[in-house]
């Protein structure tokens, strides 16, 4: 069962439609990436899931049931920005998350704030903290009780490489427990170290879902060389096969339909039409250069 | 379900400074006022001149008990607007810290919010209220030279008449902050309106009673509580007809205010749980 379905979510301010018909579904256990650029609808997404927004039409589902502010109990959430009154110290702050959520003690808050690095400013009022610490506390309310579910929107903003990295060694700890985590980011390396699991969003539309394998991997692409290039372009032109070609300084990146080549047989391919190959070489798309090439115009 | 609503509002109000210091000054200013009123008459009437003699033959002492409680009431409700400030900061600042999303996300219920902060503003005006009671007791007790004790409670009404006041006042207050959402917008529009717009819309309508046989001035959203506690006897006494149809008022006001108090608490709910976080 999915831990989240997203059914036919809609939702527009005035005339901006900021989400337009998404569905997919968030398995259990898994780390789960939403991206897309400034302005694609991932917070509003996760604000809808979170109730803090209400979407024109479609529905969710939370453990699959209809959802309740007590299935929100369960899930360690930080969404947008650190919410956190600014008069308080972090400790005042998480004891007021526990109150709410009933996640967690008064031992687990200094356990949480040991685990972000927090402790030793845990006196502090939030006003007086940096961006990242900040940041740091809001992840620390999130994970309060070690909810089985979190949901963390840019969970990275404001950090610094070391807490950069250290957040991503947190979200593949919780993954190895069990845990589900459901996270929005712009960080595409990032979400490539840690998520198995991806959903692009572009201006409100769901344009690729699935194991982050087979996002990526939607086609095969083969790097080439040879000593005259532009023969070979013209060649491998003629593969049964091809979908498309991309000069670049590297070589020459042929696409083809998954599975419907491999090397070996381009290479006996190329030998057949009088060529040696300098270079071929089974290149395997960045995340990154998938989200530019779905997402560009 | 409340004692968690009870415990929640408290550890976000116990190290607030600013809520604190506002309640020390609403502390100060109702013996402020009073005292100030009360040392002023005792001038007048200790002068031994004739018009000083004459007012206490005409006023008796309206400090004593037990009309103590009704000019206590009258004079401290000048500065509800403390308090009010104190209730439009409970609720704004949420806002601004975005506090109000993050209580949902991690599992209130909308309407849970709500009551979250109509306790709060229930136990401001409790406090408040303390403070004015305080505030009569002891002046009652120093103005009156021989307390009759059957006699001290003859006008205690005033307590639950100056509570339902301030909540009902309190309450249009956080409405105003949850609608406006920005501290020192809603903090001027809310001086703005009570100290000056309704005051002038309110002799504006009194002028028009006498054409239109009804004074929709009475009606206005803080006349409606104001018109709970009429002038003392000893202000009243100069307009005396007027003060009579006031205090044969009072009951009514008390139904008009509950039922104000109500909408306007009906609406913060259906406002909050309608509108996107």
């Amino acid at each position: 069962m999915p831990v989240l379905e997203i059914n036919a979510i809609s939702k527009s301010y005035g005339k901006i439609r900021a989400l337009d018909n998404v569905s997919f579904n968030i398995p259990k256990g898994s780390v789960f990436g939403l991206l897309g650029p400034n302005g694609s609808g991932k917070t509003t997404l996760l604000s809808i899931v979170l109730d803090v927004l209400q979407a024109n039409s479609g529905v969710y589902k939370w453990f699959g049931e209809s959802p309740t502010y007590l299935h929100r109990k369960k899930i360690g959430s930080l969404l947008e920005t650190p919410n956190l009154y600014h008069y308080l110290t972090a400790v005042q702050n998480l004891r007021i998350t526990q109150t709410i959520s009933g996640r967690g003690n008064e031992g687990d808050i200094h356990a949480v704030l040991e685990k972000v690095n927090l402790h030793e400013r845990k006196n502090s009022r939030f006003s007086t903290y940096s961006l990242g610490m900040k940041q740091r506390l809001a992840i620390a309310a999130a994970l309060l009780g070690d909810p089985a579910v979190l949901v963390l929107d840019e969970p990275t903003n404001g950090l610094d490489p070391v807490g950069i990295a250290e957040i991503r060694g947190l979200i593949r700890e919780l993954a190895t427990k069990g845990h589900t985590v459901i996270m929005a980011s712009h960080l595409l390396d990032e979400v490539e170290k840690v998520c198995d699991h991806v959903a692009i969003l572009k201006r409100g539309q769901l344009i690729a879902c699935g194991a982050v394998e087979e996002v990526l991997s939607a086609e095969d692409c083969l790097l080439l060389s040879a000593a005259d290039q532009l023969l070979l372009t013209e060649k491998m032109g003629g593969y049964p096969g091809l979908v498309r070609m991309n000069a670049t300084a590297e070589g020459l990146e042929c696409y083809f339909a998954k599975g419907a080549s491999s090397a070996e047989k381009v290479n006996q391919y190329c030998f057949e039409q009088g060529m040696v190959l300098s270079q071929i070489w089974a290149k395997k798309k960045r995340l990154e250069e998938k989200f530019f090439e779905l997402t560009s115009e | 379900m409340i004692s968690t609503i009870l415990k929640t509002e408290w550890l976000k109000l116990k190290n607030y400074r600013a809520f604190w210091l506002l309640l020390a000054v609403t502390a100060i200013s109702y013996p402020g006022i009073n005292g100030i009123a009360y040392y002023a008459f005792m001038d007048s009437i200790d002068a031994k001149t004739q018009s000083g003699q004459l007012v206490k033959m005409l006023l008796g002492n309206p400090f004593a008990f037990p009309q103590s409680f009704h000019t206590t009431a009258y004079l401290s409700s000048f500065f509800t607007f403390i308090p009010a400030i104190v209730v439009i900061m409970l609720i704004t600042n949420e806002y601004m810290f975005k506090t109000h999303r993050q209580n949902i996300i991690d599992g209130w219920k909308k309407n849970t919010f709500i009551w979250g902060k109509f306790i709060s503003v229930l136990l401001i005006t409790l406090i408040v209220t303390l403070f004015y009671l305080v505030v009569a007791s002891i002046i009652g007790t120093i103005a009156t030279p021989d307390v009759d004790r059957a006699k001290i409670l003859e006008k205690a009404h005033y307590i639950g008449l100056f509570s339902l006041q301030v909540f009902c006042q309190l309450s249009i207050a956080f409405l105003l902050g949850l609608l406006i959402r920005k501290a020192f917008i809603a903090y001027g529009i809310f001086i703005f309106y009570s100290f000056i717009l309704e005051n002038m819309l309110s002799g504006l309508f009194r002028l028009k009673s006498k054409k239109w046989g009804i004074d929709y001035g009475h009606y206005l959203p803080f006349e409606i509580s104001d018109r709970l506690i009429p002038l003392p006897p000893f202000i009243g006494k100069f307009n005396e007809a007027d003060n009579k149809l006031a205090i044969a008022a009072i009951d009514s006001h008390v139904v008009y205010t509950l039922a104000l108090t109500a909408f306007v608490w009906l609406l913060s709910f259906y406002i909050f749980k309608k509108r996107d976080l």
